[in-house]
């Protein structure tokens, strides 16, 4: 009876939409750092670091690549704050307004920044699967930033995609032409790489972390799959979602490789061996520690992950 | 017509009034259990008066403080007497306060269940205490809490994948041990593939039905091993791990139905001798 009890309370609650306190005007940061790693191609290298109020959710690398006609954003930052500063830098490279704002994969510290970014003409371009995520995460990540960062959280909000990718897609920023491709789920479900044509350069999202501990959310085998298809394609320049290179593509692959290889066969071992959650929590992968930042922090939850997708094996 | 329970609607009254006042309050260390502004609305709605006493001799919850992931933290529930005829645990409830749905779970068990305990995979919308409370045969109520941090960053207690159609249902019985013992008790680990859909979804707005597992039922040789009324709370492809004491070769029998009335059904053969299904 308690069961159905707790069920209707749930219902009653879902109604319930958590609202951010108002009021406080979002932080005003100077314009973010850039770097132009290819011609037209600007990275700004966010800090490998959890969120913090000294840092503001700027945690990825996020940047923009300026064509003929207009300016494409790639990834927003983790507030408000965050895009607002990307803004800014663009507005110091280019006078082209912003048309498309391409989101990577909805994680906080990637799509938080985009309400600075938005506006009458922006198109916002997503992966499918985006909008699932939305809805079963939204209210959520909203709240924990809140909690997270209070006040400087302000303005800081869930953006829905106006079109979607489900495979692939092509678009033109005036004499540019940048190839969206969708992922099967490998660090998400929602995975989206873009390729600027001209330069050959590649915007991985999360499926490159550098130093940063890699994360699992979608799939671990996926993840795996999905790194051999990047590795094999021709890439002149890459931009990774955290962290910084000077390995030559394909070969910055292998240390997330090996660290996904790694977690995968002692999972498995411990599968096999009976260990629970936890025990395999508590022991698969610590050999990794040394190679990776912010390992505590993401470690254990990514055994969690495989653990809970191997188990079905 | 469920929403004419007026306990439900109270307990939403104070939980919108809870949720709105505190929402920005940061919890950095771990608060006290006894001051949480959560539990007294919970705790009159669930339990009334009834006096809960300190469980420290009668049950404990086991789990990760800094909980690893959202979306699945393993918590054990692990009665601390021998469930005999004249004195057992007969039902645990599993309480995350925090959980917009704060009742995970309700388990009942048997003096035949050898031991009263209970590991599952419970979903953390916030930091929140969990709490276990056993009531005894005798109506007794016991209880003991835990403070538990999920995880930041990209940590979020939604599912990742959808779980095809057909697959739904699908369930496998697991052992830690490669072999059983007649009279002796051992853990044995349901799991259900299940997408366990929560109402704290955005996309449910209360018109829709949120498909859940809503109760398990676990017989061995016909007699009641464990069973539970349980809600979405509960980590998606849920997962339940319990005793249970085989005298002889019997039968493991699982009956799951979820809130779209379907009902999945698993059986195992087990018997001394024979070795047991593990990872």
């Amino acid at each position: 009876m308690l069961g159905t009890f707790g069920y209707l309370v749930s219902l009653a609650l879902a109604a319930f939409v958590w609202v951010a306190p108002a009021g406080a005007t979002p932080p005003d940061l100077d314009a973010l750092k850039v770097e132009e790693i290819a011609p037209g191609n600007y990275v700004h290298f966010g800090r490998i670091e959890p969120l913090s109020h000294a840092n503001l959710g700027d945690q990825a690398n996020i940047g923009f690549i300026v064509g003929d006609r207009c300016v494409a954003v790639i990834d927003t930052g983790g507030s408000y704050a965050v895009g607002a500063a990307l803004r800014k830098a663009i507005r110091q490279v280019t006078d082209k307004p912003v048309c498309y704002v391409i989101i990577t994969h909805f994680h906080p510290d990637h799509f938080f920044g985009a309400a600075a970014l938005v506006g009458p003409g922006v198109r916002i371009i997503t992966h499918t699967d985006y909008r699932r995520w939305i809805a079963e995460r939204g209210r959520f990540y909203l709240k924990a930033l809140h909690r997270d960062l209070g006040d400087l959280a302000e303005g800081s909000e869930v953006v829905e995609p106006t079109e979607v990718v489900s495979d692939r897609k092509t678009i033109d920023i005036g004499g540019r032409t940048l190839t969206l491709q969708a992922w099967p789920a490998a660090h998400t479900t929602n995975d989206l790489t873009v390729l600027d044509e001209r330069t050959g350069t590649l915007w991985l999202g999360d499926l490159l972390f550098v130093d940063h501990t890699p994360v699992i959310d979608g799939s671990v085998l996926g993840f795996l799959d999905v790194l051999g298809r990047l590795g094999e394609m021709r890439v002149a320049h890459y931009v990774p979602g955290h962290g910084r290179s000077e390995l030559p593509w394909p070969k910055v692959l292998e240390p997330e490789r090996d660290y996904l290889d790694v977690i995968v066969r002692e999972t498995r071992a411990a599968l096999k061996n009976r260990k629970t959650l936890e025990q395999a929590v508590d022991s698969v992968g610590l050999s990794q520690r040394a190679n990776w930042v912010n390992f505590d922090e993401f470690h254990r939850r990514n055994v969690t992950e495989a653990y809970t997708e191997l188990e079905w094996e | 017509m469920l929403w004419k329970s007026t306990g439900a609607r109270l307990l939403m009254a104070a939980f919108l009034v809870l949720v709105t006042g505190v929402s920005l309050a940061n919890e950095m260390a771990e608060p006290d259990p006894a001051k949480s502004q959560y539990w007294p609305t919970i705790r009159q709605m669930m339990f009334g008066d009834r006096e809960i006493l300190d469980g420290k001799d009668v049950i404990h919850v086991y789990l990760s403080t800094r909980a690893a992931d959202a979306a699945s933290v393993p918590v054990s529930i692990k009665g601390q007497i021998d469930q005999t005829p004249d004195h057992y645990i007969k039902n645990i409830y599993l309480i995350v306060e925090r959980n917009p749905s704060p009742a995970a779970g309700i388990f009942h068990f048997t003096p035949e269940s050898g031991r009263a305990q209970l590991e599952t995979r419970l979903r953390f919308e916030d930091y929140s205490f969990v709490r276990a409370i056993a009531e005894m045969n005798d109506g007794t109520l016991y209880m003991a809490s835990r403070w538990v941090k999920a995880a930041g960053g990209c940590s979020a207690p939604g599912g990742r994948f959808r779980i095809p159609e057909n697959l739904i249902g699908q369930m496998k019985f697991k052992f830690m041990d490669a072999m059983l013992e007649y009279g002796k008790p051992i853990l044995v680990q349901l799991m259900i593939r299940h997408p366990n859909e929560s109402a704290l979804a955005m996309d449910f707005d209360g018109d829709k039905v949120p498909r859940f597992v809503r109760s398990v039922k676990v017989t061995y040789d016909g007699k009641l091993v464990m069973s539970g009324e349980v809600d979405f709370s509960i980590s998606d492809n849920p997962s339940f791990r319990f005793f249970f004491r085989p005298e002889k070769e019997g039968v493991l029998d699982a009956v799951v139905e979820d809130t779209y009335d379907r009902v999945y059904h698993h059986r195992l053969t087990v018997s001394e001798g024979v070795p047991l299904p593990g990872g």
